[in-house]
């Protein structure tokens, strides 16, 4: 979860054959995942009910609406949060950060659903609704990892890039931001696959997405339909922090 | 505004706690805190929709809830504890069986909580059965894996030493490792709480326990005068509660961690 409460084990311990093995576990899993689903469906006979859910232009549609829900979310996030945190970084006020570092550790405590909840109690349902719920859910955890990550670059050597006549832009582009890019580019991650999740919420007010098949499948007790939308959902949400890991590992600069 | 206000005490608790010699003082003044807090919020909203009556009518409904909420978070991160560290002790040393338990507690908390929750519920029915072993398997991951950073983290010549002293490897294990890897596993075990305790208020859409009742009850009510009572108090009751568990989880690293490597 928190990247920042404790190391990351897996990255520094294991030899090649782990990291091979590591980048082809989450396919694998989805892959498994997906062919007992489909066996099982062969396996049965679905009703009329089931029929309809369960075609592919249904499915196409809902896994259309929460990719469209969830990746906007985060792309809304991206360009926000990371801005926001440079300015805040910038100011260099001790105050305006420990505010935004509290309100970050609130935020975390705050369930998902129930901002998506209120939000659609005091204003209004449907997805623009979610879409707003979403990245203001996600954004402070990217917000706080893009102030920690600029915090932590060593003084040192945001002193020497000055020394060699660089301005203060030149220090932030070329020195700083690609060196918390790591601890940023995991913020990212994390809120990404928090977005495909809370996603599946956004069903409860009437946002689409994959979690209608699941309210469906409970409130009908037809358990096929369930069984196939949190499975969708689920291995969408690990494909999604796979390649986001993989898109990590590459975007690290060389040097770290 | 009142989560703001909430926010800088309870920053100000865990910087008294750091420095506060009795802990046990340091909880009272919590609790004491929590209840001014509520009238506090009651007084603000009152202008809103009759909040402080809102309250006073159903301050029993909301005290069960509460009490089942963290009864719920604590029965599941308890056995998340003894399965976690279990797998820790187990994988630590081992480099395949690590990387095998860890993945697996990765993809098991990528799942999104309400597809893991409706799969969970045809195989235990509806009520408390899916949300505990839901909570369960979502808070392995940070257990086991700071477990198991905690155990290799021990600096080898204190292993050494203690293995020229004669100690078996169990013995090693479990008198030297186990002690101060404590601290590591026991944040583990503070930020499953944190997961436990937002990932319960969904459990309640499949009849689980806890606030996540009064959100829902917000939803279906949605429109009518009540709704946003519901939702609010459900909401603010959830945050309260996760706040005041991790001041608490503060309080017990000071009390459980080894006399020697407190700072």
């Amino acid at each position: 979860m928190s990247t920042l409460t404790s190391p990351d084990v897996g990255r520094r311990t294991t030899g090649r054959r782990g990291a091979v093995a590591r980048v082809l576990a989450a396919p694998l899993v989805v892959a498994v995942l997906g062919l007992v689903t489909l066996l099982w469906l062969q396996s049965i006979e679905l009703d009329s009910i089931e029929k309809r859910t369960l075609n592919t232009d249904y499915l196409v549609d809902r896994v259309r609406e929460h990719l469209l829900l969830s990746l906007s979310a985060a792309a809304l996030v991206a360009l926000l949060a990371i801005p926001a945190g440079v300015l805040i970084h910038r100011t260099n006020s001790r105050v305006l950060r420990g505010v935004v570092l509290a309100l970050a550790n609130i935020g975390q405590a705050t369930p998902a659903v129930g901002v998506v909840i209120l939000l659609a109690i005091v204003w209004r349902t449907g997805f623009t609704t979610a879409l707003v719920a979403l990245v203001a859910y996600s954004f402070l955890p990217v917000l706080r990892n893009t102030l920690t990550g600029l915090a932590e670059v060593d003084p040192a050597t945001r002193e020497a890039a000055r020394g060699m006549g660089m301005t203060r832009t030149q220090v932030l582009r070329r020195i700083e931001l690609p060196l918390a890019s790591p601890v940023i580019l995991a913020g990212l991650r994390t809120s990404l696959v928090f977005a495909v999740g809370v996603a599946t919420i956004a069903t409860f007010i009437n946002a689409g997405g994959l979690g209608d098949m699941i309210v469906n499948g409970l409130k009908l007790q037809r358990y096929p339909v369930l069984i196939v939308g949190a499975a969708l959902v689920a291995g969408i949400a690990i494909l999604i922090d796979w390649v986001a890991g993989l898109v990590e590992e590459y975007a690290r600069p060389r040097g770290l | 505004m009142v989560v703001a206000i909430y926010a800088t005490i309870v920053v100000q608790i865990e910087l008294s706690v750091t420095r506060s010699a009795d802990p046990v003082a340091v909880t009272g003044i919590t609790k004491e805190l929590d209840m001014t807090l509520v009238a506090a919020a009651a007084d603000g909203l009152e202008g809103l929709d009759g909040m402080a009556e809102f309250l006073d009518r159903r301050s029993d409904d909301l005290t069960q809830m509460l009490v089942e909420h963290l009864a719920v978070v604590a029965v599941s991160v308890a056995v998340a504890t003894v399965v976690g560290v279990a797998l820790g002790l187990l994988v630590w040393d081992r480099p395949v069986g690590r990387s095998v338990t860890i993945t697996t507690a990765a993809v098991i908390l990528t799942i999104p909580s309400l597809a893991l929750l409706a799969i969970l519920s045809p195989l235990f029915g509806l009520g408390w059965g899916p949300s505990i072993v839901a909570l369960v398997l979502y808070s392995l991951l940070p257990i086991v894996r700071n477990t198991v950073v905690g155990l290799r983290e021990v600096p080898a010549p204190v292993l050494e030493s203690a293995r020229g002293m004669g100690m078996t490897r169990t013995g090693v294990l479990l008198r030297i490792q186990l002690p101060m890897a404590w601290p590591i596993i026991l944040t583990g075990i503070r930020v499953a709480t944190q997961l436990a305790i937002g990932i319960a208020a969904i459990g309640a859409y499949v009849a689980g326990p806890g606030l996540g009742q009064y959100i829902f009850r917000g939803l279906s009510s949605l429109g009518s005068r009540n709704a946003l009572n519901y939702a609010l108090s459900g909401t603010v009751g959830v945050v309260a509660l996760a706040l005041a568990a991790d001041a608490l989880f503060i309080v017990i690293a000071r009390l459980t961690t080894p006399r020697g490597l407190r700072a």
